[in-house]
């Protein structure tokens, strides 16, 4: 449908390929509970990661970046579309058409982190417990060999095994965030989604874990999708970046091609928003009109077309397709290739 | 105009002087020593910012000049003056100085300033409005209250402010209930609220943290045109250093219930002393680097209040501890220019108390 161009050549460098993926959640009201609408959280969503690399997710709440990361790892189970995973063992899979047996063959390979490390831990479980639990779900070892193992995966994240006795509220929200990466970390899994894994943390916090995931994925080989809404810690982070709309994918390129040259105007309002941290480049954004739309009832057309400044007839008729504008560099915008953008101003 | 009050001197361009500022909590677990001397000067419409990490008392700073503490907090010893002309926005009356920390709460006095001359809006606009009042009456309570006029009136002006806000549909808006705006919505009628009397000072505390980056640009250029319009001193409190670059004259910053370092905002971005201040500025990634070098953490974490650090409390996580000297005594705040102050031994080698 609208994947030309998400395939590169070799297929054994990739890791995941999504296409056109949706996930639309059941309205229900009134006396009879019955469906008065849909919200269609996901819809549309093409990429593809390869091994070893970090896609960065980015989007304004609300626009379905955690969902899509969830209906990835099957969380959530897609309305429709297409979830491909190169599992190390089996190959080429389709995650969309797995049972629940099969999903658990596949779980140990792909993992998540959740944004908010309070929640995610379970007040009432030992660290040990916490970090075994994967480890005991799917038979790896058990007494000692477990307890090594939850042991070394502590020193991994830069935690003393000694800590391995305590419950969650002992410790601050850094170190909960470095349980969260420990217990994902514990079946070696290739593939891990980071919800917002910095976003609950202070600064200089923040710091430590972004510098603890880069050295995880560099001795681990491992694969990041990595979603978050703070624009500057996703240029840091990836490699390649795509920006979500009301559930849609808008655009996906290199990180550089993306903040310098996009080819989107939601993604050039979006770099233009963000406040750089230096008082001698004070400018005022483009301004980008009115709110977000809502996934319930969004605009026709492009989803975007309400607030931007590029608007013409055609775009609140016509829903553009995901076009490829250079290499590797997707657009869902009729103008992608006359427009000339303005990326991130250094 | 006469610029002498009592006995005091009273510079013209200082809205709010703060002295030697203490505040502890006292709670089941010990005493949470949150502020342990803050002093600092707010100049008159400026934009001030106040930076620093979750807990170090930011935003007690705030609730303690606004005299809005817990009931468990208790403010120690201290001083704020207000500096406000005696007929309120009438420049032509004498300047006259009001030791907040002397009034009463919830007294008379204290009552008719905040709101009226200092005002406060809240980090999240999700719970810090009522729920069961429309916006218009939440915003029309300020006004009638200090402007005496009827609900009628009140609501008209509630409209006014609205509109000065940027808000779409004022009239509209005014009747319905919080749940029913979206976050950035909420967060222009907080403004609103606050600017609704014109104070003189007004606290925003995190104003933009729970909003995404195209709602904050519009709340950030909505807050820099009210200030240019109505010459509002702004206190602006957040840990987000690209909005402090973007929005601030000067800047606090603070560690652990003290300011370390203050500066107008380009020497401290550009020239900043304190070891602090320029970890924090090397651990965020900033947007548009394009080279991909390690962020500069800051080793361990902020300690929790409840514990005592002999010496500079920066001491254990900072790159130039000099032993014997930072775990001893509390360094002074000295000048490193007329405008730029620095608590380090770094610097001076002069010791507090």
């Amino acid at each position: 449908m609208t994947n030309q161009g998400t395939s590169p050549a070799k297929s054994d460098d990739l890791l995941l390929e999504v296409k056109d993926l949706k996930k639309h959640f059941p309205v229900k009201g009134g006396f009879i509970k019955k469906g008065v609408g849909t919200v269609k959280a996901v819809d549309g969503v093409d990429l593809f990661v390869k091994r070893g690399e970090t896609l960065g997710l980015v989007g304004e709440s609300g626009c379905g970046k955690t969902t899509a990361g969830r209906t990835i790892l099957r969380l959530l189970d897609p309305t429709a579309g297409e979830i491909r995973f190169n599992d190390p063992k089996l190959g080429w899979i389709n995650l969309e058409k797995l049972d629940r047996k099969q999903l658990q063959k596949v779980r140990p390979h792909m993992q998540i982190i959740f944004q908010d490390p309070f929640s995610s831990l379970d007040p009432r479980m030992t660290v040990e417990r916490i970090i075994s639990e994967p480890l005991l779900i799917n038979k790896m070892g058990s007494g000692q060999e477990v307890k090594d193992r939850v042991a070394e995966l502590l020193r991994v994240v830069g935690m003393r095994p000694e800590y391995m006795s305590r419950y969650p509220h002992a410790f601050s929200g850094g170190q909960r965030q470095r349980l969260g990466i420990a217990r994902a970390l514990a079946l070696n899994p290739s593939l891990i989604i980071c919800d917002e894994p910095v976003s609950a943390l202070d600064v200089s916090i923040q710091a430590q874990v972004l510098n603890l995931l880069e050295d995880l994925q560099r001795d681990f080989n491992l694969t990041y999708v990595f979603v978050a809404h703070d624009l500057s810690v996703v240029e840091h982070i990836s490699d390649r970046v795509a920006v979500m709309y009301v559930g849609r994918m808008v655009e996906l390129a290199k990180t550089e091609e993306l903040y310098y040259a996009p080819k989107h105007p939601y993604t050039e309002a979006l770099m233009a928003a963000v406040p750089k941290p230096d008082p001698r480049k004070r400018d005022r954004p483009i301004k980008l009109p009115g709110e977000v739309a809502s996934p319930a009832n969004p605009p026709s057309g492009c989803y975007f077309h309400p607030r931007c400044r590029y608007a013409k007839d055609i775009c609140s008729q016509e829903n553009p397709e995901l076009i490829e504008v250079s290499p590797e560099h997707l657009s869902r915008c009729h103008f992608a290739k006359e427009l000339t953008l303005r990326g991130v101003i250094v | 105009m006469s610029d002498i009050i009592g006995q005091e001197k009273v510079e013209q361009d200082v809205v709010l002087r703060i002295k030697d500022l203490h505040t502890y909590f006292y709670t089941d677990i010990g005493v949470s020593r949150a502020l342990n001397g803050v002093s600092f000067e707010i100049p008159l419409g400026k934009v001030m910012g106040v930076v620093g990490e979750s807990g170090c008392g930011k935003s007690v700073t705030a609730l303690t000049i606004m005299r809005l503490l817990v009931r468990s907090a208790k403010i120690m010893k201290g001083e704020v003056s207000f500096f406000r002309h005696t007929k309120k926005n009438d420049l032509s009356t004498m300047i006259e100085a009001v030791d907040l920390l002397k009034l009463e709460a919830m007294g008379p006095e204290m009552r008719a300033i905040r709101g009226a001359e200092l005002a406060m809006i809240f980090q999240e606009p999700m719970t810090s409005l009522n729920p069961s009042y429309t916006i218009g009456d939440q915003i029309s309570e300020a006004i009638i209250l200090h402007q005496e006029v009827d609900h009628h009136e009140g609501i008209q002006r509630a409209i006014t402010v609205l509109d000065q806000v940027g808000m779409a549909n004022p009239k509209m808006i005014v009747n319905r209930y919080p749940h029913e705006l979206s976050g950035g919505m909420r967060q222009r009628a907080m403004i609103a609220m606050g600017l609704s009397c014109h104070p003189a000072v007004l606290f925003a505390d995190e104003p933009t943290t729970a909003l995404d980056v195209t709602t904050e640009a519009q709340i950030l250029d909505l807050m820099r045109d009210l200030q240019t319009q109505f010459g509002t001193t702004i206190v602006f409190i957040t840990h987000n250093l690209g909005v402090v670059a973007q929005m601030c004259d000067f800047v606090s910053v603070m560690y652990l219930g003290r300011i370390v370092e203050q500066a107008p905002v380009e020497e401290l971005f550009y020239n900043s002393k304190h070891p602090y201040t320029s970890a924090l500025l090397n651990s965020i990634p900033h947007v548009g680097s394009r080279t991909k070098t390690r962020l500069q953490s800051i080793r361990g974490v902020v300690p929790d209040p409840y514990s005592t650090i002999k010496g500079c409390p920066f001491h254990p996580r900072c790159d130039s501890f000099m032993p014997g000297k930072c775990d001893q005594g509390m360094p002074a705040q000295s000048h490193v220019n007329p405008t730029h102050t620095v608590r380090c031994f770094l610097f001076s080698d002069e010791v507090e108390e």
